[in-house]
């Protein structure tokens, strides 16, 4: 990994909007880890059919990085790769979802019930009984 | 009619206004602003930007359990609409707010209270580091004393683009 660390050390990352793009866009952190890590998925991932579409038929590929190698001996380097392990590492962490975003903001779901007791303040129920 | 939240700083997306995302497991990701969608494709975790809702809960910046957050909520059942209701509810919305504002400022309050004392050790640790010491300056010794380093010129280094000295490209005349 000597040569790749000399390359991009200062963030030379070049052509930032065409990885952004749509049609590039890989799988998110959070379907990774709430669906693909999931034994029954996992396996099924990393024995797929041969596809012609995919690089090296689609028989080489890394869970945790959702992507595909063409020989087995490319996949073996990139798990011993720091890329492979900072992924694994982002992978520990809780994935961020919109239920966080909408929790972050204060916005809870119904049906669930609050943790506090001051559920009986609350003053829609209350105020149907007074009206009918 | 309904505000969402943006998915990334949290805040509230009013209709007309921010843009969506929808991925192709059909999740609908909602953003506020274009910041907030570029961050989004730049693939940021919102828990380590610092700008944001999620982080400044995560980090213990605002607060997390408290019961005047709870009111607010996402409701799919529809609530036929009566007259008293909204009046009430209205009502509560308002005091609710007062009491939320008061609660977040005696919250505010107890965290500075912390991290006052550990901005005044820094400071006072800053203070030592930097303190510049005055020494008493040395008498100023004449300008005479002073010998000037004559700077030598080498009378023979002359350069080669100058015509003459028979090195030049030039014609000789006769």
């Amino acid at each position: 990994m000597g040569r790749l660390r000399r390359s991009r050390a200062h963030h030379a990352r070049r052509d930032v909007h065409r990885a952004a793009r749509t049609r590039v866009r890989g799988r998110d952190l959070d379907q990774i880890q709430l669906i693909d890590l999931d034994p029954k998925n996992r396996a099924a991932l990393e024995a797929q059919p041969l596809d012609y579409e995919r690089p090296g038929l689609g028989q080489h590929y890394c869970v945790e990085c959702a992507k595909y190698y063409e020989t087995d001996a490319a996949l073996q380097s990139h798990w011993k790769s720091k890329v492979h392990k900072r992924r694994c590492k982002a992978l520990k962490e809780p994935a961020y979802t919109i239920e966080d975003a909408e929790r972050a903001a204060g916005l809870g779901k119904e049906g669930k019930r609050p943790a506090s007791t001051l559920i009986s303040a609350e003053p829609m129920p209350i105020d149907e009984n007074v009206v009918t | 009619m309904r505000i969402e939240k943006c998915y990334f700083c949290s805040k509230s997306v009013y209709p007309g206004h921010g843009s969506a995302f929808v991925r192709n497991d059909a999740k609908v990701f909602r953003f506020c602003t274009s910041k907030c969608h570029k961050n989004f494709k730049m693939k940021r975790n919102p828990r380590k930007v610092r700008w944001t809702k999620a982080f400044r809960k995560a980090a213990g910046k605002e607060m997390t359990i408290d019961s005047t957050i709870e009111f607010e909520k996402r409701r799919n059942v529809p609530v036929r609409y009566d007259r008293e209701l909204v009046q009430t509810t209205v009502k509560a919305m308002k005091r609710i707010a007062e009491i939320k504002q008061r609660r977040e400022h005696a919250f505010w309050k107890n965290r500075m209270a912390a991290s006052r004392e550990k901005l005044r050790a820094h400071r006072k640790k800053t203070v030592e580091k930097t303190t510049v010491r005055l020494v008493e300056p040395m008498a100023v010794e004449s300008m005479e004393e002073r010998v000037r380093e004559k700077i030598k010129v080498h009378a023979k280094s002359r350069s080669a683009l100058i015509p003459g000295e028979g090195r030049s490209m030039g014609m000789d005349i006769d």
